[in-house]
């Protein structure tokens, strides 16, 4: 799906990027991990071939300096912030961007609709929150349903709730089968969502290896669905963001995303509230032991 | 129907025979008006029957030929088409087309060469030169219309010329397309109501004195009226206009004597009025009152020798250049006010506290720019231009860059006064300028619209959902 | 790599429109902001103010007997246009890369199918049309005034005035755009405009009229240099059009009407032409080849 060969790229006399090479099949997702200045960000956009580059990179067989129009047309991209002009409205924005991606008004509805920005066309991007803005270039990055999602920092901006909803969404396109980019210098982001980490220091490529090898301890991200008396889906998502947790409304029920060593903490904050779990269930199951996660979603 | 035009025909020539008039005329020789003329009396009015007559006509004895409107003359193109040899002619109604188009002979629509003749309502087309009149003093040319040959202005001949030819009136008259409307050596003439336009010259005088030109129309000529040692002429109500050949005076005087310039409006020329070294004698005096000079090139030019002059109770309206002097320095010898009375100028920048009319303070433009030009003329490329406006700002900041004022108007008035100029004959309808706003402001909103339009956001069916990823919390 | 590789370009009446859609879609987007942002909407009042306002001082004064000269309304509005509209134009041309640079929005941008090539022209097509319009509004107006006290003369003129004033627009937003490319930030290619304005509108002529004094230069000289400035090509097309030739200008114009005769209004217009092309070009390459974001 993904072939990048040799690429080095250098602003001025700073090489940013430094002799990278990898390739990712299709349905795949990939991390880019390190510290900030490693050249994640540099490398995403080689790979959108936003800018010249010494190597290649190509995309189903396409070469990202000679057809980067093509190439992108199979790429969403979610950036580390969205970048909307302020004073656009929101359905303006979607609009504008549906048209670069030939896809008509229906298909921006919809994807406004699938990241929940139904009803809010007419606000200016100014006035959205972190959150919405993320979800909005979520959408964008959805539009023509591409078949690569390449995303920068994508929570880097959220707060913990909606870092939560963020990367339960990708992992779900993910699980739809969309091969995944991302970079991320947060390993619970890098351990939900990748099969393969490409760690970066200083434009190079350090080690090439699976999450579970990198952190073999570390207690990923799980989404749970909880089964609640009828009538109680709305005042339970309140409490549970209330207490910090990512809450996820559907038709089937109420979705919370934990981290593996807290799953029981939604079920007694809910009771501390009197609101009745009836029944749970961990939806995704990702094998990985121990619970000596230092870090966590909240 | 056929049928019915072919009798029709069959009754019109019926009634072509009876009357003794060809219906279709034949062209015949003009050797036919000759024969009129020769069994006509002295004095007497000779009908010409409507008709195409090819040759030279040559009137030789004193009479009133009518043409009726529906004689046709025509020279085939050799020499002058029409010539009057008797005295106290009358030549009225005619078409006169094609004379000869080499300049050598001077081929003339019609040749006047005896007095008291009386051209009048006659169409001429197609001659090098239109009415030419020489020795053939208190003669009437009135109401003709004067087409010329479709040549470079350099091969073109005169629209009407007089020589030695005084006491004449020429009034009415059209000329269009030729050389000059030309007056040599003719005293005492009557100018008037003439329209020349698309000519060199609307109206030249040489060496002609005792005249008054007036009511004349003269536009898109190279010159309005150029006058050369003609003295005692009384230019009056004349409008002149778009004037714009290579000198494209709309009056222009040179060495000549009590001139007197009133109530024209010279609009759009490339120089209002001209003044070279006139007048010429030391006593003598020029008066230019009551015109209105506007949106020329230069109002009023005069080389600095111009003495004399007295210029009053004008309006200057916008010209490019009000006054200048030709070639540098200024036009002090002249002066711009009589009894007190000034003229108007747009430029003023005074102010008039008791409300008089006339201006408090003096009226003495300078301007750098213009000095420049005067100095190094190759600078006229920058007029029109922001850098012009910047170096007058600059003079304006800086005094002593500020150069010598041209003239200097005492008693500038502040108001455009009340000219009683003529007509200008230029009705426009605002229609087509107002269609075009309308259109404009069309493009610009409708443009606007275009990219604005509000169209509500589809709704869309919850089934066509394809890819739900995760609801936030909307 | 186990998926079949897509052929590039997939037909070629496909490519095509599928580039003009996105030229047509940036295009759109920038007459939006440019229209709804606040120098636009204070350029086109100052404008269209002070043309209405230069219609009716030209007009008062002359009377009810049409004199009313067009030329002079014109020559007004010749000097307005050549101070406001190359300003208009540049700032909003050197605004336009270098801003979307500052605010991020470029790389957004450019990471969707779309390339550097579409994103310049869409972007000079909507500028473009914006100026359009706002100096429609000015010229209606204007003609609104000129069709109520003075009728239609010289109608033909001043349709022509206003082509050329779109053809001037159009050259300054190409040079504006150039600007906008070479510079990192917004506030150094505004000051850059600034300063190409001074430059063409004021230095470039006094700097002509020096060298005509002190080097005695020849008129073919003056009118060579001369027309190399956009802005005296443009007035030089108008008076031309106006007075069917440049006698007004002095010497230098004669020898220009004589020289050129007929072709002297192409001469002037492919000047315009030229300045609307070349630096676009040059910004064209430079964006694609610098690659900045």
């Amino acid at each position: 799906m993904i072939q990048v060969f040799h690429v080095t790229k250098a602003f001025q006399r700073v090489v940013a990027v430094d002799d990278l090479s990898f390739e990712l099949e299709q349905g795949g997702s990939l991390a880019l991990w390190g510290s900030n200045g490693a050249g994640k960000t540099t490398m995403i956009r080689c790979l959108l071939g936003v800018f010249p580059f010494r190597g290649s990179v190509t995309v189903k067989g396409i070469d990202v300096k000679k057809h980067g129009k093509q190439a992108r047309s199979f790429i969403g991209y979610v950036p580390q912030e969205l970048a909307f002009h302020d004073d656009a409205r929101l359905g303006a924005s979607i609009l504008f961007f549906a048209r670069l991606r030939k896809v008509g008004r229906e298909d921006a509805a919809v994807a406004l609709d699938a990241v929940g920005l139904r009803g809010h066309e007419r606000k200016r991007v100014r006035d959205l929150s972190g959150g919405m803005k993320q979800r909005l270039a979520l959408a964008v990055a959805l539009l023509a349903d591409p078949p690569i999602i390449v995303l920068d920092e994508p929570t880097s901006n959220l707060d913990a709730s909606g870092r939560g909803e963020v990367v339960e969404s990708l992992a779900r396109l993910r699980d739809a089968g969309k091969t995944l980019v991302f970079a991320s210098h947060r390993p619970d982001e890098v351990v939900s969502l990748a099969e393969r980490v490409i760690m970066m220091e200083r434009g190079k490529l350090i080690r090439d290896t699976t999450p579970s090898k990198l952190w073999p301890a570390y207690a990923p991200v799980q989404t749970i669905r909880l089964y609640l008396s009828e009538g109680t889906d709305e005042s339970a998502a309140a409490v549970l963001r209330e207490a910090g947790h990512a809450v996820n409304l559907n038709g089937h029920g109420l979705c919370v995303s934990v981290s593996r060593n807290r799953k029981a903490e939604p079920v007694a904050v809910l009771a501390k509230a009197s609101i009745i779990v009836r029944d749970f269930e961990v939806l995704e199951d990702i094998p990985a032991d121990g619970n000596a996660g230092s870090e966590d979603l909240t | 129907m056929t049928r019915f035009l072919t009798i029709l025909y069959a009754l019109l020539a019926f009634v072509g025979v009876l009357t003794g008039q060809p219906v279709a005329a034949q062209n015949q020789a003009v050797d036919a008006i000759h024969s009129l003329i020769e069994q006509a009396e002295p004095g007497s009015v000779v009908h010409v029957p409507p008709g195409v007559y090819e040759g030279n006509l040559v009137i030789d004895k004193p009479i009133i030929l009518e043409g009726g409107d529906q004689a046709i003359i025509d020279g085939l193109g050799q020499g002058s088409v029409v010539e009057i040899r008797a005295e106290g002619c009358t030549f009225r109604g005619f078409l006169v087309r094609n004379s000869a188009s080499g300049v050598d002979r001077e081929p003339s629509g019609i040749r006047v060469l005896a007095g008291n003749s009386t051209i009048e309502n006659n169409r001429l087309e197609d001659v090098l030169f239109g009415i030419d009149l020489q020795n053939a003093p208190n003669s009437k040319v009135l109401n003709n219309e004067i087409l010329g040959k479709d040549l470079g202005l350099a091969r073109r001949g005169d629209g009407l010329r007089l020589w030695w030819s005084l006491g004449c009136t020429i009034k009415g008259n059209t000329v269009k397309g030729l050389r000059d409307m030309v007056f040599w050596y003719s005293e005492d003439l009557d100018v008037s109501d003439n329209r020349v336009s698309d000519s060199r010259y609307g109206l030249h005088f040489m060496y002609s004195h005792h005249t008054s030109v007036h009511d004349n129309n003269l536009s898109e000529n190279a010159v309005g009226i150029y006058l050369m040692y003609s003295n005692t002429i009384d230019i009056s109500h004349n409008t002149i206009r778009n004037n714009r050949g290579v000198s494209g005076y709309g009056i222009g005087l040179k060495d000549c004597d009590s001139i007197t310039i009133s109530s024209n409006a010279l609009l759009a020329n490339r120089v209002g009025i001209y003044v070279d070294n006139s007048p010429s004698a030391y006593d003598s005096t020029g008066l230019i009152s009551d015109n209105m000079v506007a949106f020329n090139e230069i109002g009023l030019l005069a080389t600095p020798i111009t003495h004399n002059n007295i210029i009053t109770h004008n309006a200057f309206l916008e010209n490019e250049e009000q006054a200048a002097a030709h070639g540098g320095g200024n036009l002090s010898l002249n002066s711009f006010a009589s009894d007190g009375i000034g003229n108007f100028w747009s430029d003023y920048a005074g102010y008039d506290k008791d409300g008089d009319g006339i201006g408090d303070i003096i009226h003495e433009p300078k301007s750098l720019f213009r000095s420049l030009i005067a100095r190094e003329p190759n600078l006229r490329l920058f007029v029109h231009s922001p850098a012009q406006q910047a170096i007058e700002l600059t003079a304006r900041a800086l005094p002593e860059l500020n150069p010598k004022p041209i003239f200097v108007d005492p008693t500038p008035l502040t108001r455009v006064p009340d000219l009683t100029l003529p007509s200008d004959g230029q009705t426009t309808t605002g229609a087509p300028m107002g269609v075009l706003a309308v259109v404009l402001l069309t493009i610009a909103c409708g443009s606007g619209w275009l990219v604005f339009r509000q169209q509500p956001f589809p709704n869309v069916l919850p089934t066509k959902v394809s890819h739900t990823i995760g609801r936030g919390r909307a | 790599m186990t998926t079949m590789a897509v052929q590039p370009g997939r037909t070629e009446s496909g490519a095509h429109l599928s580039r003009i859609g996105c030229i047509l879609a940036f295009a759109r987007r920038e007459f939006r902001d440019a229209v709804s942002s606040r120098w636009f909407l204070l350029y086109t009042i100052a404008f269209t103010v002070l043309a209405v306002a230069v219609s009716f001082m030209s007009l008062a004064g002359s009377g009810s007997q049409g004199f009313a000269g067009f030329g002079r309304t014109t020559a007004g509005l010749l000097n307005l246009i050549m101070l406001v509209v190359p300003l208009m134009a540049l700032i909003a041309g050197a605004g336009s890369i270098a801003g979307e640079r500052e605010r991020g929005t470029l790389l957004y941008v450019l990471a969707q199918p779309v390339s550097r090539v579409e994103v310049l022209l869409g972007k000079y097509v909507g500028l473009a049309a914006a100026l359009c319009c706002s100096m429609c509004i000015g010229f209606g107006l204007s003609a609104g005034a000129l069709a109520w006290r003075a009728g239609s003369v010289g109608i033909g003129a001043y349709v022509m005035l206003i082509v050329l004033t779109c053809g001037l627009a159009l050259a300054m937003l190409s040079v504006g755009m150039l600007l906008s490319v070479v510079s990192r930030r917004s506030g150094v290619a505004t000051g850059l405009g600034l300063f190409a304005w001074l430059v063409l509108v004021f230095l470039s002529d006094l700097g002509l009229m020096a060298g005509t004094i002190i080097f005695k230069l020849r008129v073919q000289e003056i009118f060579a240099l001369g027309i190399a400035n956009p802005l005296q090509a443009f007035k030089m097309a108008v008076i031309v059009n106006m007075n069917a030739s440049l006698d007004v200008l002095g010497p230098v114009g004669m020898y220009a009407s004589q020289t050129y005769g007929r072709t002297l209004p192409w001469l002037l217009a492919s000047v315009l032409v030229i300045w609307a092309i070349v630096p676009l070009l040059i910004a064209l390459i430079v964006f694609k080849k610098r690659g900045s974001i």
